[in-house]
Formats: structure tokens, C-alpha cells, sequence
């Protein structure tokens, strides 16, 4: 044990040092060691530090001591069956009458059990009377001092640990309830032979710092304090750092993507006419998906106006011819939060498309279902378009394809036959995820001609959208789909980021 | 989209080649159908086209897949004999459901699974196809129990009673519609006429009232019904015909005969059903170039055929005929898509588009990922919670009065979700209402689009996005609020100043408006106690809403 070792230790365990290497056997309780400079809870603080660092051992033992009670006074200066047997020896015979002998009613009560007990005498019924004979042990005992009251004066007057006594005295005591015991852990701190060679001269005390202060640094008596150990593995109380929403950082993170695969991103209204919702999208104002129960409506606002009299018409027009009924302006009219994203690829269209063009958005979407673990009110869709003279139908799958390899991480695809009102082909395309196997991931299709000249777009053009909540749920590790939505903070706090 | 059971054992029996349910999983796809279940033999399909209500019975898919397993190819072979039945259309219909048109099909040999197809098949094509029985309405009648001549014709509410389906006693067309629960379903399709259809038999016997009920006597269809006369009621006669076909081509499908009959319209007649094929014309190079594959012409004409088309090669044209239980052939895709199928969406060679476009997030996304940065920066949370509230949350808990440009939802799911929010705090309110039980501090923050009334606009609607970022701790107060919104206003370069207001949602003397180039653009206070109660919350709260999308263009 060096000096630079001792002098790490904190001042309270320097001093604790100091006052053990000071006492003669290099031993000593806590308590001992106690004064009003250094209370007991600091020196037991300092010992813990000293024995971690091998200059004590902590010797923990168990005392047991023996406390007089005060039903054991009352037998310290009368032993019950004693003080009879005295008086009947008073009489001069080893025989009397119980009656006859001159002690209280009570202890004569008393020692009548503890005469029996001890086989002090032999009791007879003689005319009502009660006759007591003496035996020889009990003669006998009386020639000696009682042991009993002899370990009572002992317990009442110094401190008397339990192996001290005869385990039937102990025993005896207990069972007249004259004496407690009473049980005490007590700790020895014991030099070790290593510390016992340490100088006490070498120990020096410095001021010691909890706190580096800004003075501390600036006038160098950083150099003169010693700093206050920590005890680095205690936890501490945690600290929550702003974060983004863990669903819409995700959905940042494909933005990013589409933007790197050459995507512009659109956007449009969250309340829709009919007419951007479904008309321009080709599916007739009599189709079930626009019913009642499969859309919402509005009470206030009722209706939105319609884009320019020649788009109206040409959508009428594409409308009366294939589907054959009367197209109703009035209903296009109608508004209804939009129930999807493609609303936006229409908008786009009619704005105007580059040749070559990509376009994609993320749109908060409404319909009318009941909030439930697999089922949200809103919902985002991710949706776009691709418009160039050259596209083909393979094209759309390779589109396809490098969106399940880009952001499912998928090294195969699976595409099947689908419909939807306003492509044709249509394609719906499974990806086999790393994790979750496969899934659907995205539905697409060549947009109807039907659709695409109304609104003043002849090329070819392949709208895709993608269903990225599984993906979503599968990052953040949940299989509930609310949380996306989460109401939890304690979730948020502790959603990992990366 | 419909969705159907079949039989695995009746399809296999139909295709003449047994089918296990695994086989099936893969084959239905190129009948536009997904397995949703299976329970032993039943399976259930979803049917994605709404278009093609050929393929809404195993009749149909059976039909679909001789082809593409090359058991049978090309049009399907439906004969139709001649009969001399004639039914008479009353013009006193011609508003109210003008058209009918009929047919009749004898040789049933009807067992169970048979006898759940055609009730399915019946059913999906009024609901689906029928847009609920409006466009459409399907009545098939036991022929033996009827005597033709058969008449289309108008009855009063209140004559011609007679016995509906599942019922005992006669009733007359008003009571069926108020008493009869199909009567109570269908009958904002007749309701408002002077007149109901009605179709009678040349002794008076009620088959059916169009759209709304067959009688019990006559249109029971039952595994001992051994004939039946078709019923197809609208108002767009090739659209009924379509309906008309489909179903008599699934008859077809079981062995049946089926027998064409004479309508008689006001002015002219008509027999029917009709299935002569249309033909339609595809250009080669479209395919071709829309397809990204260079297929020769007998490539294309056994693909064609193996999806129930006769094909031709014509020039530069293909030239295809189609049965007409068909009316989705619209476009050249329609058959172009067919042809895809038939290739085998899997066996193409997925070709990723070498297009050079440059990707770009709109500029706003961009200015707004930028706050979002700064409120994190701030240490708040960011939270995303639902566009939908209520007016409970809304306005009652904040204390404020309900004002005249709310957005609202006339048929909502839940009062809870019945009207657009105009504003984010609320939101944020109700988040932190739901947290009372986890550590304190709680900061949170929210950019997310909120929607008001404002005629000015396309939709009658302005939806912007907004910030609102919140600061719920024992020790909130308004200056920690201010504090914020100072470095996040610095940070976004946008001047502003606070100006003292009063507010209900806020304690009196620590509120203000936030006003920008003179305009009011948000408002920034210490909740008032009196709304913190109403959310249960015992913390105090420092708050902020601005309208961000105004600010940052």
C-alpha cells in the first residue's frame, strides 16, 4: 500500500484510517470510533470505501444479552418455594402445615408448583389442612445460596451474555418469565496487515470538492482540493430528449427515398369534391365503393366548385360513354375528406405532368371504420405516378420491383392479377420481406385512357401506391396499428430511433 | 367487391379435373379472385372486378379455367333454342322501372351446391353489379307453377295482394313494402310512383314484384324446381341484358337449355337473351409497345383463347370476339390485360424505367421538416394524433364557444370522430390528459394539418398545417412557453410580438396573441385552471399554437 493509494481515499476514510492505525489493537466498532466530528453514518460510508480498497475487513458478529424483566426483581430478593421451605426449617422440624407458617397467600400460591416441580416436598390433605414434607435435596439446597438469585443479581447489575449462564438457570428464568434476551449485531472494523504498515504520517487531509467549480479552474486550487469520488454505477434519474414521432420520422425516412429514386412530391386538400375523389378517377357516380356507408359525407361545408368547364366536360363525356348513365354535376359537386391518395395523381394530372414525369405524395386519408387494433380512422397512403410516352407493362413491374428492394428490403416479388376502377392492367404485388415473409406490399396499375385525356394527358401513365403500415408496425416493433397514432409518452420516450 | 363460397368437390365437377384447395390458391388469381378462407370443402373468394359478374359463381370461374388450364379454349359454346313465351311490358312502368327482360331454362338438375350458386350468383349481381338491386333486380321463377303469356305491368299500392317469399299470408304492395323486411330494405326504389311493377302470369298468378319480392307460390327456387323463367328489371335495357346473360350462361354451365323468349316494349319487340359474340379490335403495336414484349401471332391468339376470346390477326389489328355476359371490354387494356394474365404476370421480365427526373419534396415539407428539427431541438416530443375530434373536445373541455366554420362529418363512425379539427392544442390536450400517470416533465409538440370553413377556396375548405408544442410540468409557466416560441420564431427568421388578449382557454393576464406583419398568426398563454379540470389534469400547462403554413410561405 503506497502513499498514492492511501491518499485516493476520501478524507472520510482517511481519517477513519487515522483512528484505527492510532488505536492499540487496530480493531474498533463504528461506534467506538463515533465523535461529533465524524457521525456514525459517515463513518460507516468511509469503512465500505476502505474495505473495497483492502485496508479493513468488517467483521460482523452476534451478541446476545440478558436483561432482567421486572417480574425478575420480585425473584431477585424472593425466590417463592424457597422462602417457604425457609419457614417450615423455621419451625425446626423438615414438616409443617401450611396454614401454620407465616408467608403471604399468594407466594405461598406460588411456591406450592415450584415445590412439586423441583421435588422440594411432598404435599398431603391432612383434615383440610395442607401438610408440607421437605425432601432431602430441597435441605440440601437450602445449606447452599440460591444459583437463581445469583445469576439474577449478575444480569441486573453488569452486562451478561447468554453462553455466560447455565442454559437450565436461563431456561428456569425464562420459563418465570424473570429475564429477556436481547440480540445485537455489532461490526468490527479490522485493520489488515497490509494497512497496519501504512505511516500515519503519510496520510495527508486535504479540503475535499464535490463540485468543480468555474473558481475552482480559475485560480489553480483545483490543484490544492481533493475531488469527491463518485460512485459511477449508481443510476441516476432519467433524462427525456425531445424526439421525433417514431411512425413520422419513418415516414420521413421513405420521403427521403422516393426523392432519391427521382419522385416530386405532390400534395392536395384534405377535404375533397367527389369530383378530384372519384369522377376524375373514372368510377362511376353509381359505383358501390361511393356509397353511403363506404364514404364520409359533410354537413358543413356541402359543396366545393368544379375545375374548368372543359375538364368538367371531358370527365362527363369519358363518364356517358362507358358507362352509360347521366353524369351529375351536382354530385361531383359534393365534399367528403379524401378516402384516398390517388385524388392527388388526378390534380396532378390536370396541373400539368414533365415528360419524363414521377410524382409521389404521402396523404392522410379518411374512412369510415371503427378504430380498433388493426384498424385506423386516418390512415396515410403513399401514392404516385409515372408518366412518359415509353412505359410499359414491365416497366410497372420493375417500378414495383425496385420499391419492394428499396424499402422492404425485398430480394423476391410475387405479382398478381387485381382491379381497381381506374387502371388497367392492374397488378397487386407481394414482397418477401427478410423478417415478416411475405406481404402485400402495393397495388398499381396503367391509368385508364379513360381517365388520363379528360384531364389532358395522353402518354402512358402507371400509378402505384404502396401499403407501408406493416413495414411501419414491423419497424416499431408493435403489433397493435394505434400506435402509430400513439397516445402512450412513455412509449414515445423509449421507441428506439435508430 | 363481392365476396363468394364455393365448393372445391363443385368446381372440380364442373372443370371435369379435380382441383384441391392448394391448386386453387394460385389458379383463381387468373379468374381475378383471392382466397379470403377455408372451411373444409367452402372456400371464399374475393372477387377484385366489379366488372365482371361472369366470374361471381363457380359456373363462371369454372368457365375461366378450362380455359387457362387449356381443358377448353376460346368462346364458350352456349346454344340457345327458340321458344314462343312472350312477355308484354305496361308503359304505365316507363317511370318507374321501364325494361324487363326474361328467359327460360329447363333440364335443372338443382342439387345443394347448385341451389346455394344460383342464389349467390342472384344476389351478387343485384347488389354489385345492380348497385343494390337499383340498376338491377333478379327474379328467378319456378316455370312450372306459371302460364305464360307473361305480363310486366303496373299494379296500384293497395291490388294484386299476394303471398311474399318466407311469408304466410297475402299482402298488397304497400303492406309488402312496410311490412315485409325486403319490402322495408327496397323500397326507397319504388316509393313516390303512383304505380308499382308487378310481373303476372296469363292467369293472374304474381311471380314477382320487381325489385322487391318474389312471391312464395311461384318464385321458390327449390333442389325439386326442374324449369325456371328468368326476371331482369331496369331502367338501361343493355345493362339488364349483360345481367340477363351472365346468369343464363351459368345455367348453361350445368347442362340447362336455355330458351329465348319475345319482350314486348311499347313500339317494338325484342328476343332475348341474345348471346350472338361482339367483337372488338386491338392494334398489334399497342399490345406490343404496352406490354414491353414482342409476342407473334400465335402467341397472341392462344393467350387470347385460353382467356375465352376467338381471336383473329386482321392486318395490323387483332381481332377478338367475347361472349357478352362481358360488357367491361372498354378499351384495348381491357383485352390487353387479359392477355397479361394469360402470359403470366410472373413469367414477364419486370424492366425498371430508365427515366431521368429529378426528385424534389415540396418546398414547405422541406421548411416544415425544419421546424420539427427545431421543437426536437427544444426538447419536446413530437406526437401525431388524429384529424378527427369532437366538438366536446374541441370547444366544450377548452373552454371556448363552437364557432361557425367548423368542418363536420354528417354520417361519423362515433361522436368521437365527427368533426375536423380547426386547431392542434386541443389535440395536445388530450395527449397529455392520457399521460397523467408518467413522468413529469411532460413537453410535447405536434405539426399536423387542421381544416376550417373558407368559401374562398376550391373544396369550401382551407387545410393548413399548424404548430402546437405544449409544456406540462409543476413549475409550467408562460415564460417557459415564451421562451421557447422566441428561439423557435429566431430560428425560423420571423419576427414577431406578443400582444396581451383575453381568452377563455387561458388565465386572465398570461396570454397573448402572436402577430406577425400585424396579423394575428397564434396565440401563446398559461392553460386556465378551470380547462385544465375539464381534462383531469392536475399539472399546470404553457402552451403555443401558431398557424405554421402562413407563416413559412
Amino acid at each position: 500500500m503506497n502513499n498514492g493509494t492511501v491518499n485516493a481515499l476520501t478524507n472520510e476514510e482517511k481519517k477513519v484510517l487515522l483512528l484505527l492505525l492510532s488505536s492499540e489493537t487496530g480493531a474498533a466498532s463504528p461506534e467506538a470510533l463515533a465523535s461529533g466530528d465524524m457521525v456514525a453514518v459517515a463513518i460507516h460510508r468511509a469503512s465500505l470505501g476502505l474495505a473495497s480498497r483492502g485496508f479493513i475487513t468488517i467483521e460482523e458478529s452476534v451478541k446476545t444479552t440478558l436483561r432482567i424483566t421486572n417480574e425478575g426483581e420480585e425473584l431477585r430478593s424472593v425466590i417463592p418455594e424457597r422462602a417457604v421451605a425457609e419457614a417450615i426449617r423455621a419451625t425446626g422440624g423438615t414438616s409443617a402445615y401450611l396454614d401454620e407458617l407465616a408467608i403471604d397467600k399468594r407466594l405461598s400460591g406460588i411456591a406450592l408448583g415450584w415445590l412439586k416441580k423441583r421435588q422440594w416436598a411432598e404435599m398431603e390433605k391432612e383434615g383440610g389442612r395442607m401438610r408440607v414434607t421437605l425432601t432431602e435435596p430441597a435441605i440440601e439446597a437450602l445449606g447452599r445460596p440460591s444459583p437463581l438469585q445469583d445469576a439474577l443479581e449478575r444480569i441486573a447489575t453488569e452486562v451478561v451474555m447468554l453462553e455466560e449462564v447455565d442454559a437450565s438457570i436461563v431456561s428456569d428464568l425464562k420459563s418465570r418469565k424473570a429475564i429477556e434476551m436481547r440480540t445485537e449485531r455489532t461490526r468490527t472494523l479490522v485493520l489488515t496487515d497490509a494497512a497496519r504498515a501504512v505511516d500515519p504520517a503519510s496520510i495527508i487531509i486535504r479540503e475535499e470538492v464535490t463540485q468543480l467549480t468555474p473558481d475552482l479552474v480559475r485560480n489553480g486550487r483545483w490543484k490544492d482540493v481533493q475531488f469527491k469520488r463518485f460512485d459511477v454505477s449508481v443510476p441516476v434519474k432519467p433524462l427525456y430528449p425531445g424526439k421525433k414521432q417514431p411512425y413520422l420520422a419513418f415516414l420521413d425516412s421513405l420521403k427521403a427515398q422516393f426523392v432519391a429514386l427521382g419522385f416530386q412530391e405532390m400534395r392536395g386538400p384534405l377535404i375533397e369534391t367527389e369530383f378530384w375523389n372519384f369522377d376524375a378517377l373514372f368510377q362511376p357516380q353509381n359505383h358501390p365503393a361511393r356509397d353511403w356507408t363506404d364514404t364520409y359525407r359533410l354537413i358543413s361545408p356541402k359543396q366545393g366548385r368544379l375545375p374548368d368547364d372543359g375538364t368538367v366536360e371531358a370527365v362527363k363525356r369519358s363518364h356517358e360513354s362507358s358507362w352509360k348513365y347521366v353524369w351529375d354535376p351536382e354530385k361531383a359537386r359534393n365534399l367528403m375528406p379524401r378516402a384516398h391518395g390517388t385524388c392527388l395523381s388526378a390534380r396532378q394530372l390536370h396541373a400539368g405532368v414533365s415528360l419524363p414525369g414521377k410524382y409521389f405524395s404521402i396523404a392522410r386519408c379518411f374512412r369510415p371504420d371503427v378504430l380498433d387494433r388493426t384498424h385506423l380512422i386516418e390512415f396515410n397512403q403513399i401514392e404516385g405516378i409515372i408518366c412518359d410516352e415509353s412505359l410499359t407493362f414491365r416497366n410497372l413491374l420493375g417500378v414495383l420491383k425496385q420499391f419492394a428492394e428499396e424499402i422492404a428490403g425485398a430480394r423476391q416479388v410475387r405479382f398478381y392479377p387485381d382491379y381497381y376502377p381506374f387502371t388497367e392492367p392492374s397488378v397487386q404485388m407481394s414482397a418477401k420481406h427478410p423478417d415478416l415473409g411475405w406481404v402485400e406490399f402495393g397495388g398499381a396499375g396503367i391509368f385508364r385512357s379513360e381517365l388520363t385525356r379528360p384531364l389532358g394527358v395522353e402518354e402512358p401513365v402507371i400509378a402505384w401506391g404502396l401499403g407501408v403500415d406493416r413495414l411501419a408496425m414491423f419497424k416499431l416493433g408493435i403489433d397493435d396499428i394505434r400506435y402509430l397514432f400513439s397516445d402512450d409518452i412513455t412509449w414515445l420516450r423509449r421507441e428506439v430511433m435508430m | 367487391m363481392p365476396t363468394l363460397e364455393i365448393s372445391c368437390k363443385d368446381l372440380s365437377r364442373l372443370l371435369g379435373r379435380t382441383v384441391t384447395v392448394e391448386e386453387l390458391d394460385d389458379l383463381i388469381l387468373y379468374a381475378k379472385g383471392e382466397i379470403d378462407g377455408v372451411e373444409g370443402d367452402t372456400v371464399k373468394v374475393d372477387q377484385k372486378d366489379t366488372n365482371r359478374p361472369d366470374l361471381w359463381s363457380t359456373e363462371g370461374i369454372a368457365r375461366q379455367l378450362r380455359g387457362i388450364l387449356s381443358l377448353e379454349t376460346g368462346l364458350p359454346d352456349i346454344t340457345i333454342e327458340e321458344s314462343d313465351v312472350e312477355i308484354f311490358v305496361d308503359p304505365a312502368l316507363a317511370d318507374v322501372r321501364p325494361y324487363c327482360v326474361n328467359a327460360v331454362v329447363k333440364g335443372l338438375d338443382i342439387d345443394e351446391a347448385f341451389l346455394s350458386q344460383i342464389i349467390q350468383l342472384q344476389e351478387k349481381v343485384a347488389l354489385t353489379y345492380g348497385r343494390k338491386r337499383r340498376e338491377v333486380a333478379v327474379g328467378i321463377i319456378d316455370y312450372d307453377r306459371i302460364v305464360p303469356p307473361i305480363y310486366y305491368r303496373a299494379t296500384g299500392p293497395e291490388e294484386n295482394a299476394f303471398v311474399p317469399l318466407s311469408f304466410s299470408e297475402a299482402l298488397t304492395p304497400s303492406e309488402i313494402l312496410s311490412l315485409h323486411p325486403k319490402g322495408q330494405e327496397y323500397r326507397h326504389l319504388v316509393e313516390g310512383h303512383d304505380v308499382y311493377p308487378l310481373l303476372v302470369d296469363s292467369e293472374g298468378t304474381v311471380l314477382t314484384m320487381p325489385p322487391i319480392i318474389n312471391s312464395e307460390h311461384t318464385g321458390k327456387v327449390t333442389t325439386e324446381t326442374k324449369n325456371v323463367f328468368v326476371d331482369v328489371t331496369g331502367y338501361d335495357i343493355e345493362t339488364l341484358k349483360t345481367a340477363l346473360n351472365v346468369i343464363v350462361s351459368a345455367f348453361a354451365e350445368r347442362g340447362a337449355t336455355i330458351y329465348s323468349v319475345t319482350v314486348h316494349y311499347p313500339g317494338r319487340k325484342e328476343r332475348v337473351p341474345d348471346l350472338t359474340p361482339r367483337t372488338f379490335s386491338v392494334s398489334k403495336a399497342y399490345v406490343q409497345k404496352t406490354l414491353g414484349m414482342a409476342l407473334d401471332d400465335r402467341d397472341l391468339v392462344a393467350l387470347l383463347a385460353k382467356m375465352r376470346y376467338d381471336a383473329f390477326v386482321d392486318g395490323d389489328d387483332i381481332v377478338v370476339s367475347y361472349a357478352p355476359y362481358r360488357d367491361d371490354i372498354m378499351h384495348e387494356n381491357d383485352v390487353l390485360e387479359d392477355l397479361a394474365i394469360a402470359y403470366g404476370y410472373n413469367s414477364m421480365v419486370p424492366d425498371v424505367p430508365d427515366l431521368s427526373t429529378t426528385g424534389r419534396l415540396l418546398p414547405l415539407t422541406s421548411r416544415l421538416l425544419i421546424a420539427r428539427e427545431l421543437m426536437v431541438g427544444l426538447g419536446y416530443q413530437e406526437i401525431v394524433t388524429f384529424t378527427l375530434s369532437s366538438s366536446e373536445m374541441l370547444f366544450e373541455r377548452m373552454g371556448v364557444a363552437r364557432p361557425d366554420d367548423v368542418v363536420e362529418i354528417e354520417n361519423p363512425v362515433s361522436a368521437s370522430w365527427s368533426v375536423l379539427r380547426p386547431a392542434l392544442l386541443p389535440s395536445l390536450m388530450a395527449f397529455l390528459s392520457k399521460n397523467t400517470h408518467n413522468d413529469y416533465p411532460q413537453t410535447v409538440f405536434e405539426v399536423s394539418e387542421a381544416a376550417r370553413i373558407d368559401e374562398s377556396q376550391e373544396t369550401g375548405v382551407e387545410s393548413a398545417y399548424r404548430l402546437a408544442f405544449a409544456a406540462c410540468s409543476a413549475t409550467a409557466t408562460f415564460t417557459e412557453a415564451r421562451q421557447a416560441l422566441d428561439a423557435f420564431m429566431a430560428n425560423c427568421g420571423i419576427a414577431f410580438e406578443v400582444r396581451g388578449i383575453e381568452h377563455p382557454s387561458f388565465l386572465e393576464g398570461r396570454v397573448g396573441a402572436i402577430v406577425v406583419d400585424g396579423i394575428e398568426r397564434g396565440i401563446i398563454g398559461e392553460i386556465h385552471p378551470r380547462v385544465l379540470e375539464a381534462w383531469g389534469l392536475e399539472h399546470p400547462v404553457a402552451a403555443v399554437e401558431l398557424a405554421l403554413e402562413r407563416l413559412l410561405e
